[in-house]
């Protein structure tokens, strides 16, 4: 029975016209929006390796040079690309892609995309995830919105019941015979995802099973859309209410409800502004310890301490340079200011996103929408990991220059150079992102809430359809 | 039939156009907040410079580092920067544009380059990529939605249940009577929207008194818009046929016109005149930067050079760190201006291909008017930043004279200290937005039209589809 029922509902489909249409704008966007994504992947990849080539040139070539100035002149920490980016960009265009280290100061990252934009680019970009996030399920609802209230229309209901069909035999092959183009469609373009990107030279380590884990997640959010779908055709009496509540529903989980919970999430938990958070670390930075300036309390400390070790009454008679010395701790000191503000962003952010779970109840496009980026390690997640091994590796630079400062120069020496070779000691800056299992980890409870979504959708089906 | 409907539309449009413009005001609020803090902020610590000047002017040991102490002009203009603020226009709630992205306040130091001046604001990015529930959201996407709801059957339906025979034998014509039909809905749309964006306006604190003629180019832009989407539903219910084949057809142009063009255009602007690359800048600025801390000494003798005056004035000659660095940031900024301008270029030719072709959609005509209306389009933002530019160049010319002079600064130099005062461009009418809607919305009434000429003869057939 349930054999048949898929028989019919897929003849009926490809019968239609609009069918037929819709399935082939739907593949001929996808095709156009995998290519200008493979391309401006390969792109950026190319910009990113060459800046980076650049900079350590620069670097290495600095001459001989006093280790502070050079410290002071920075260096760049370039943010890589991740080969599923190519099917889901996430935040990436919004959040910055290189970040300056430079001593005494931790930086934002800087340049993102949507800056060096028009207005028109908050309209959104033709990209993979556009298509398979707002398109896909609009497809679901234009193929399934009559898929009960045909048969009630034109007549065949009754010729159903006397076939002696159960229920959920009906549903079950009507919910197949809707899920099969959708899953075509998907794993086709998932498959080809796949194929483009182990092909391109190694820029980035691409794994199938983040691909596979990525397209499980649209498939569930896709059976979510599917169950709601065949559940209001059932539940409508006529094809333009099921129609028009189907839509509702769309517009209400991909449009309103994201952009709902992003100002309610703002409002409730907002963020400092620029110029608050710069005040706040000069605040904690003025009452901690300041590297240039000896006055400051807890130089003192230090000095005492140090001085008591190693058994010497006056600095000169230290083994090393204690100004650079305290300039290391005055630095690392700093440091922990600016992990303490950025952790209070990053509290705001986690509350933020209970604000994202709360409206999740409203809208199974969030969980997905976090998870996808997840995995594709395009989420603010992974920016801010990014941040945090940009500014460690900042930390041990300042140390790397400041040690050799200390163990080459006494006490209120000025005027030393490091050689010119010394720069190229320093180790390069590489950053891997959190694995697969670290991600699904951290994205524990957006699976739940997906689970959830996809559990209940089909309890609510079957339930109501058990009498046809 | 008609009552029911009205009444949800009613209550529909209240909740949506509450929440938008509640949501706006809100961070309307929240922006002008800030600048006031802010500018407190800098009245307090002016006030303590003062104090600290006055100590040091008399003589009194003070506790500061050395090179803050405020008798020094390089330590004023460095750590007592002015607030260039941009406050918010009064429709500003209207469309969120650029507005969450950038910030509206920045305090430009003397010794600051003005590459490093952040234009971009603290935000979660996964709020930028959401976007924001403004009335620019509610009319550009929802609307529509609520208009094809409304209107993709109302021939069809009348088809399908076998009343339209009735009517066609009625002595108006079918095609009059369609039009009819939609012109009242489209009325009774239009009246409903007036009065509860008034009443959702008044009560959420917008000043519609002092900017009633933005306000009345708002109504006029949105009806415009909602009149565009009725003629596509005219027009579709004539050319297509069965209720189910309407609603396709009506979504999948709302999906082109609102979803695709937009991403399509964007993409093409991208494409055609991509932004060069700001990795590859980063290096060419830092080669310019390296190579003049180099020649610090040499580019400080070709600056006094150039500048006489400053050794006329000043016989000690003393040179410091901050002579010879501001003489280089002067020839750094100089040799960066090319590079920096290619990308404000490129910008540039990204928008005018943008302009030349946004009579495409009238979604992004409409959101560019509103954008315009709200003074949070990209216009405002660029004339933002090139006025803080300016200032901070104003900013820094104030202290150079007492740098290379070797003066020092005074409490009586306090009262000539520049001010910023945000320069808003004037309100544009947006008539010519207005006209490319409404020619828009008159083009496909004539697609609809067209029909009945073409088969003017077979009526009939209208009712046989």
């Amino acid at each position: 029975m349930i054999r048949k029922t898929i028989k019919k509902e897929i003849k009926e489909l490809f019968r239609d016209g609009r069918v037929r249409i819709s399935i082939f704008i739907v593949l001929l966007l996808l095709g156009v929006a995998v290519w200008i994504s493979s391309r401006q992947y390969q792109n950026t990849n190319q910009d990113y390796a060459a800046a980076r080539l650049s900079e350590r040139e620069v670097w290495d070539n600095q001459g001989e040079k006093n280790p502070h100035s050079a410290a002071h002149y920075g260096t760049y920490a370039f943010k890589p690309k991740y080969p599923l980016s190519l099917v889901d960009q996430g935040v990436d265009k919004y959040a910055g892609t290189s970040i300056f280290l430079e001593a005494h100061k931790r930086n934002e990252a800087q340049f993102s995309a949507a800056t060096d934009q028009t207005g028109l680019s908050r309209f959104g970009d033709l990209t993979p995830d556009f298509i398979l996030l707002f398109i896909m399920p609009l497809f679901i609802v234009l193929l399934g919105y009559n898929s009960f209230t045909k048969e009630r229309e034109l007549g065949t209901h009754s010729l159903l019941k006397s076939a002696g069909a159960r229920g959920w035999k009906i549903v079950l092959g009507k919910w197949i015979a809707l899920f099969l183009p959708v899953l075509a469609i998907t794993t086709s373009l998932l498959l080809l995802a796949g194929i483009v990107l182990s092909n391109l030279p190694d820029y980035g380590v691409f794994q199938w099973s983040s691909l596979v884990a990525m397209g499980l997640v649209y498939l569930l959010y896709y059976a979510v859309f599917t169950n709601l779908v065949l559940w209001v055709s059932h539940w409508a009496k006529r094809s333009g209410i099921s129609l028009v509540v189907s839509l509702s529903l769309w517009i209400v989980a991909c449009l309103a409800a994201p952009k709902a919970a992003s100002n309610i999430a703002e409002a409730r938990h907002p963020y400092p502004t620029r110029q608050e958070f710069a005040a706040n670390v000069l605040k904690d930075k003025e009452a901690g310890l300041d590297g240039h300036n000896p006055w400051n309390k807890e130089a003192k400390l230090l000095e005492e301490q140090v001085l008591a070790e190693h058994g010497v009454d006056s600095l000169h008679q230290l083994p090393f340079n204690f100004n650079a010395y305290r300039m290391q701790k005055g630095e690392e000191h700093e440091a922990e200011v600016y992990f303490k503000q950025y952790n209070y962003l990053k509290e705001q952010y986690q509350k933020q996103s209970g604000t994202y779970r709360s409206l999740a109840l409203l809208s199974p496009f969030l969980p997905a929408r976090f998870l996808s980026m997840g995995i594709a390690h395009t989420d603010y997640a992974t920016h801010w990991d990014f941040s945090d091994a940009a500014e460690n590796y900042r930390i041990a630079t300042q140390k790397f220059l400041n040690d050799n400062t200390a163990q080459n120069t006494k006490y209120g020496e000025r005027g030393y150079k490091a050689s010119a070779d010394f720069w190229k000691q320093l180790p390069a800056f590489d950053y891997d992102p959190p694995g697969l299992d670290k991600v699904l980890e951290n994205n524990s409870s957006n699976l739940m809430i997906l689970g959830m979504w996809t559990v209940l959708s089909f309890i609510l089906l079957f339930i109501s359809t058990k009498k046809i | 039939m008609r009552s029911k409907w009205i009444q949800i539309l009613i209550v529909i449009l209240l909740l949506l156009f509450g929440f938008a413009t509640y949501n706006g005001q809100q961070k309307t609020f929240k922006r002008q907040a800030d600048i006031i803090e802010a500018n407190a902020e800098i009245a307090d610590a002016d006030r303590d410079m003062l104090k600290l000047l006055d100590s040091v002017e008399q003589g009194f040991q003070v506790s500061a580092s050395s090179w803050t102490i405020p008798n020094a002009p390089m330590a004023v203009g460095n750590y007592h920067p002015r607030l260039a603020s941009m406050p918010p226009s009064d429709l500003s709630f209207l469309a969120t544009g650029q507005s969450d992205m950038f910030t509206h306040f920045v305090k430009p130091t003397a010794s600051g380059d003005d590459l490093a001046l952040n234009f971009t604001e603290m935000t979660s990015p996964v709020q930028l990529l959401f976007g924001s529930f403004d009335i620019a959201f509610v009319v550009i996407f929802l609307l529509p939605l609520l208009i094809i709801a409304f209107s993709y059957d109302v021939l069809s339906s009348e088809r399908e249940s076998g009343s339209l025979r009735l009517l066609a034998a009625q002595p108006i014509s079918l095609y009059k009577w369609l039009f009819q039909k939609l012109g009242l809905r489209f009325f009774w749309v239009a009246v409903i929207m007036t009065l509860s964006l008034t009443l959702v306006f008044l009560l959420n604190q917008v000043a519609i008194g002092s900017n009633f003629a933005a306000f009345m180019g708002f109504l006029a832009i949105t009806l415009a818009y909602a009149l565009f989407w009725f003629a596509l539903a005219f027009a579709v219910n004539l050319w297509v046929g069965s209720s189910g084949k309407n609603a396709v057809a009506l979504l999948g142009l709302w999906v082109v016109f609102v979803l695709l063009i937009p991403a399509v255009l964007n993409q093409l602007g991208g494409t055609l005149y991509p932004m060069p690359s700001r990795g590859l800048m980063i290096n060419d600025m830092r080669a310019i930067k390296a190579e003049a801390t180099q020649r610090q000494d040499e580019i400080l003798d070709n600056y006094l050079r150039d500048h006489p005056e400053y050794a006329v004035n000043d016989t000690t000659q003393k040179r410091s760190f901050w002579h010879r660095y501001m003489a280089s940031q002067q020839l750094v900024k100089k040799e960066l201006e090319p590079i920096l301008i290619r990308y404000e270029r490129q910008l540039e030719k990204q928008q005018l291909l943008l302009n030349r072709f946004t009579w495409v959609s009238p979604a992004i005509v409409v959101q560019g008017s509103l954008n315009q209306m709200a003074g949070n389009g990209n216009k405002s933002y660029k004339s933002y930043r090139e006025q803080v530019i300016a200032f901070a160049q104003e900013w820094r010319n104030h202290f150079l004279p007492m740098l290379y002079n070797n003066q020092e600064f005074r409490s009586e130099n306090y009262a000539q200290l520049p001010k910023f005062t945000f320069q808003r461009p004037t309100y544009q009418s947006q008539s010519s937005a207005l006209f490319v809607v409404l020619c828009s919305a008159l083009i496909v009434l004539g697609i609809g039209a067209l029909r009945f000429r073409i088969y003017s003869k077979k009526e009939q057939s209208l009712v046989n589809q």
